[in-house]
């Protein structure tokens, strides 16, 4: 079972290679490597072994997610999205739905999810996009933004609320007439993940396309979809962290200042302490919450959010200290560190911003732990 | 856990007087406070949508169900009363 990991690990750190910056630079991830990577099952490994997938647990999917994330967080957003999509599909999907979708999120077709719009944030409560049922169809009309990896998709999971008042995630292939998909121009971090907005105008889709027939709790339906990305992020920041632990250990050992090695110097040294610190902070929340994920048990839905927030700010410190550490060698743009500085900042905005985490954990308190 | 979770499914389908019992005690721990089966937990100053999550774990894992799809509807879960006929239903069609 660790070998599959290993052969995981190895294709992915073969095909990326000394890649990623140019992916940065030109905010592009180039289609064969998502195809190839999605028919190895390796962007949604929980995917149930019945519906193609690797049947892994979130353990060790954290522990992919972790190496992906530390060779190109693009890539592992990429990752996030359409995971976040295959597991809305086997979460709300009824059976003929999981195996016909499953199955092509398997063999190479992309996904993304798509919750923000204009008006609907951190408040999703707010999401106005409408999905109408008329007889065999089912009619999408609405802006969706910042879907993270829809610039890619074959296929985009749309939440809207439906015209019964319940909620709904409908399955809107990004080819079917009155869908525009418009990439978000120079984002601020993971420039490749293929960011865009989604218009929706009177999109009719086939009925079958409304997971489940619709009518969930909107709150449930979020959380429920949500708490797959938060765990991928989380994973994801322990990536970011171990990849400015690597660089800026490699240059406080060889850079050398005042006739000594960068670590010699006191200063310096706390640097690489406190960014051990936050890499292992990170790690073992992460681990928390997925071993909660595997027994499952219900403090999984906790342990996820705290995940999430300590990994996404420990990433931002850590990155930041990097920066420090390799001082003008880390501020040239597209090297790991400059790269892991924006990237860990937009990790403290998605999927539930730092102060959307904070009131989350403080509801637990009030609630009486 | 093993020992915990045999009491629930030794049957194929748990006791509705026991699955209600066991939801409330459940509520009751996590929140600190006791409800009447009968009450809208999500209801303004109600519980919050994490809670509904959680909820939704602990019956899947307590009675070895899955609750998907069109289940995932708030009548299912707006009272104990309404969770117990979900439990009951989804251990029925096993």
């Amino acid at each position: 079972m660790t070998d599959a990991l290993t052969a995981a690990r190895t294709m992915v750190t073969g095909l990326v290679g000394e890649q990623a910056e140019g992916w940065d630079r030109g905010g592009v991830l180039p289609r064969e490597l998502l195809t190839k990577l999605g028919s190895a099952g390796y962007l949604c490994p929980q995917v149930p072994a019945a519906h193609g997938g690797l049947d892994w647990d979130s353990a060790r999917t954290g522990r992919f997610t972790a190496h992906v994330g530390s060779l190109c967080s693009s890539l592992r957003s990429v990752m996030t999205s359409h995971g976040m999509a295959a597991w809305t599909v086997d979460r709300l999907g009824a059976d003929g739905q999981r195996a016909a979708l499953l199955a092509r999120l398997t063999g190479g077709d992309l996904a993304a999810v798509a919750f923000s719009e204009p008006q609907a944030g951190s408040d999703l409560s707010a999401i106005t996009t409408r999905i109408v049922r008329d007889g065999d169809s089912v009619v999408v009309t609405g802006t969706k933004s910042w879907s993270t990896a829809a610039a890619y998709a074959d296929l985009i999971v749309v939440f809207g609320v439906l015209d019964d008042g319940g909620a709904g995630a409908v399955v809107v292939p990004a080819t079917a007439p009155g869908v525009r998909v418009e990439r978000i121009g120079d984002p601020l971090g993971c420039r490749a993940a293929g960011h865009a907005d989604v218009h929706l105008d009177d999109v009719r889709v086939p009925a079958e396309h409304l997971l489940g027939g619709g009518g969930q709790f909107m709150p449930l339906l979020i959380t429920t979809a949500l708490a797959y990305g938060r765990m991928s992020v989380a994973w994801g920041c322990v990536g970011i962290l171990r990849a400015c632990l690597t660089a800026a250990g490699t240059h406080a050992r060889t850079r050398e200042q005042f006739g000594k090695p960068l670590g010699g110097h006191q200063l310096v040294a706390r640097h690489l302490a406190d960014l051990l610190v936050a890499e292992r902070n990170a790690t073992r929340a992460c681990e928390h919450a997925s071993l909660c994920w595997d027994e499952g048990s219900p403090d999984q839905v906790l342990a996820t959010v705290l995940a999430k927030h300590v990994s996404a700010t420990e990433a931002a410190r850590g990155a930041a200290i990097a920066v420090q550490v390799l001082a003008s060698a880390g501020t040239r743009d597209g090297t790991a560190v400059a790269r892991a500085f924006r990237d860990a900042k937009c990790m403290e905005i998605i999927e539930g911003s730092n102060e959307m985490c904070q009131l989350l954990l403080a509801d637990h308190v009030l609630a009486g732990e | 856990m093993e020992a915990m979770d045999s009491k629930a499914v030794q049957h194929d389908v748990a006791d509705s007087g026991q699955v209600e019992k066991d939801v409330l005690a459940f509520l009751e721990a996590q929140t600190k406070r006791s409800w009447d089966p009968q009450v809208d937990l999500f209801a303004s100053g109600g519980l919050s949508s994490l809670f509904a999550m959680q909820i939704v774990v602990h019956l899947e894992r307590t009675y070895r169900i899955s609750i998907r799809g069109a289940d995932l509807r708030l009548d299912n879960f707006r009272t104990v009363t309404g969770m117990v006929a979900l439990v009951q239903r989804l251990q029925g069609a096993r």
